[in-house]
């Protein structure tokens, strides 16, 4: 077990922002910390992290309890936090070697290991660049080679992708899965479910400090009542169509406006084929029609009775 | 690790433009308008003879040359002295009361005993310079010929009338000085700046890069010891600029002790850094907040140390004595002033005594806040 987390609370005065958090993280995955913004990522992974104190709670890495000076502990692991935390005095080049040195006292060692970090990162042609000329998305890159250069064997990224144009988006995220076939276990947070979804073996769903959900994806997604959902851009339906749509078996709610037929379907048994019979049958003039399996939005609104995105 | 985050530390404080801008320029732009302000002070203003004592003591009575040389000041149209020989007990009283400026105690050398700092005193700091300058001289050629006595005379006159001029006209009396003492007392203490960043870039509540650092398998503590000593590196330096600039630009008198002046500096430099990373600690506000307090009070103390008016210091002196030791950046003024006015070292040693003392406080202060590991909240 790389990180072991058991009944974690903390407060800020009166706010409970974490709720008696449990869980555990196994080597080699990437674990996935999914919740809104003010859900309790950031401060659950400053708290792993010894950062912050907690008022109660027990916290194992690598199985050993975490604390402040738990240098050894710290040597074997890499942050990306959620804000920028680069100097501007210092060069890309610089800010790397800076905080890689902290890890690695070896001069010709590091001089690889940045280097490596740069090329990674694809920040090649920026090394001499300061963090004052680098765009929004460079900067997130730059942030995440000062958090890695030093190849740790666990990483902690929180949001980040938060903020930045989709190529630079899909840059780090394949980043992060090759970080992590590379042997490096990695905990990430965010409130992209989209992200979540494409790169974590497991994810942990969080809501005001509590973990509401557990489990791989297909776990989560099966742990709701809510199967397929079948949307046709339709034009002019009734309302005995509607009633004759929803006596097809399984199917939960029929809602049709604004041109949009909007079919949901229960879990395990799919109803596209019976929807498109029906059309066909009824002569109904449709455009697109598309079907979607549920999300983990789907999920945190059938938990928590809200959407996940703001 | 020293040299690795030594080296990078450096770099980061170069090339801080605001700390270069609070540190360096703002001192040099102040000691530039200082001098432009001065250049026209005491116009106008008539000189009026310096009511002055001497000692009658054994030494007195058997310095032939010096009796005869305060007497010639002291008399003829508009003398430079008001001349009273009195007991030591007595003059010692009359300084108190104000009654006298200032009184010479005979000897070898001769020495003076004045309570506060001025135009006048500055008069006869320069008297008993110049006197002793050519006291040396002057006895050995006195033996040979007496006659030699009108020649020193006519000196001295000469630097009297040569002073009488500086203080009535347009040129830089000796004691405006003062004011650039407070100047550079002043700078030392905007070293506050590097002092509270170094605070804000270890403590994981003030800054990202800092909560960073504080992953690191490198204490914060460690980390912390090598930014001061940047830190204090470079501040040094820049003092030490800005005293040059003082001394062959400007053409502040600081004295010749050499040594002690440097000394003066790398403590108050010191006291000044360690003055700003307790207040940063202390404060856990913002960066622009955490300025506003440095500079507030950095500028409140050179106030109080005579930085806009000269006769504040003064003021305190005599109603709240107890404040001038409370404030560590009149020590520092008062201990340049000391050896520039006397002699002895007993008023520099308790300046510079007492300003020491601040920097355990603020050290040990600063300490105690930023030892605790975690945070109650980033
Ligand atoms: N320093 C702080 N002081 C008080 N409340 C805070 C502080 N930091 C975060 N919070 C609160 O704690 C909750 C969790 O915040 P955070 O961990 O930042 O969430 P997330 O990272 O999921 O967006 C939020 O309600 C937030 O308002
Ligand atoms: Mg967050």
């Amino acid at each position: 077990m790389v990180i072991n987390v058991k009944n974690l609370v903390k407060r800020y005065g009166d706010l409970v922002a974490l709720d008696h958090l449990s869980f555990q993280v196994k080597e080699g995955e990437i674990f996935g910390l999914l919740g809104p913004n003010g859900s309790g990522k950031t401060t659950a992974i400053n708290c792993i992290l010894s950062l912050l104190e907690y008022e109660r709670g027990d916290i194992e890495i690598f199985g050993k309890p975490m604390t402040p000076d738990a240098y050894d502990i710290k040597r074997q692991i890499g942050i990306v936090m959620q804000n920028v935390a680069v100097y501007t005095e210092l060069t890309v080049y610089e800010n790397i070697d800076y905080f890689c040195g902290l890890y690695v006292p070896d001069k010709a060692l590091r001089k690889k290991l940045v280097q490596e970090a740069i090329e990674f990162t694809g920040l090649n042609d920026f090394s001499r660049f300061y963090p004052k000329k680098l765009s929004g998305g460079l900067l997130r890159r730059l942030n995440i080679a000062c958090g890695i250069a030093h190849k740790p064997k666990l990483i902690f990224m929180d949001e980040p992708t938060v903020a930045i144009d989709p190529q630079s988006r899909n840059r780090i995220l394949d980043g992060i899965m090759e970080l992590n076939r590379q042997g490096a276990t990695v905990v990430y947070t965010s409130h992209y479910m989209e992200e979540v979804e494409q790169i974590c073996s497991r994810i942990m769903i969080l809501d005001k400090g509590k973990a509401i959900a557990l489990g791989t994806k297909e776990q989560l997604k099966d742990m709701i009542t809510l199967g397929e959902k079948i949307t046709v851009e339709a034009f002019s339906i009734t309302d005995e169509q509607i009633q004759s749509l929803k006596s097809i078996p399984n199917v939960l709610s029929v809602h049709y406006s604004g041109n949009l037929l909007v079919i949901q379907s229960g879990k395990g048994r799919n109803n596209l084929e019976a929807v498109l019979d029906f059309i066909k049958k009824e002569g109904i003039q449709f455009g697109k029609i598309y079907s979607e399996l549920p999300t983990l939005n789907d999920v945190f609104l059938e938990i928590t009775g809200k959407e996940l995105r703001d | 690790m020293f040299a690795h985050i030594f080296k990078y530390r450096m770099k980061c404080l170069l090339k801080d433009k605001e700390t270069m801008f609070w540190t360096l320029l703002f001192p040099l732009a102040l000691g530039i308008f200082f001098n432009l302000a001065f250049s026209g002070i005491g116009k106008g203003e008539t000189f009026q003879t310096i009511p002055v004592a001497v000692v009658d003591n054994e030494e007195y009575r058997n310095d032939t040359v010096f009796q005869t040389i305060l007497q010639e000041v002291s008399s003829g149209e508009d003398p430079l002295f008001h001349l009273h020989v009195v007991s030591e007990q007595v003059a010692s009283k009359m300084l108190e009361d104000n009654q006298i400026s200032g009184y010479f105690v005979a000897g070898s050398p001769v020495t003076m005993v004045v309570k506060t700092t001025g135009m006048r005193q500055s008069i006869i700091r320069s008297f008993l310079d110049t006197y002793i300058q050519n006291m040396s001289l002057v006895s050995t050629v006195m033996q040979k010929n007496p006659k030699a006595l009108k020649a020193l005379t006519d000196d001295l006159f000469h630097t009297v009338s040569y002073l009488k001029e500086v203080s009535a006209t347009d040129a830089k009396p000796d004691n405006v000085a003062s004011y650039y003492y407070v100047l550079i007392a002043m700078a030392c203490f905007y070293g506050g700046f590097q002092g509270s960043r170094d605070i804000s870039d270890i403590q994981a509540n003030n800054t990202d890069t800092a909560a960073r650092l504080n992953l690191t398998p490198v204490s914060k503590m460690k980390t912390f010891l090598v930014y001061m000593s940047a830190s204090l590196l470079i501040h040094y330096i820049k003092m030490l600029l800005l005293l040059s600039f003082l001394v062959f630009v400007i053409k502040v008198n600081f004295g010749g002790k050499v040594g002690f002046i440097l000394l003066t500096t790398l403590l108050g430099s010191i006291a000044g850094l360690s003055f700003g990373a307790f207040v940063s600690a202390l404060l856990k506000k913002s960066e622009g907040i955490k300025i506003a307090v440095i500079v507030g009070t950095s500028m409140l103390m050179s106030f109080l140390a005579g930085m806009m008016y000269q006769g504040m210091k003064y003021i305190i002196q005599r109603n709240v004595p107890v404040l001038s030791y409370l404030n560590p950046l009149n020590l520092l003024t008062d201990a340049y002033y000391s050896l520039y006015y006397y002699d002895t070292y007993t008023r520099y040693a308790v300046n510079m005594g007492c300003l020491a003392l601040f920097i355990p406080v603020f050290c040990i202060g600063t300490y105690l806040i930023v030892r605790r590991r975690k945070y109650a909240s980033l």
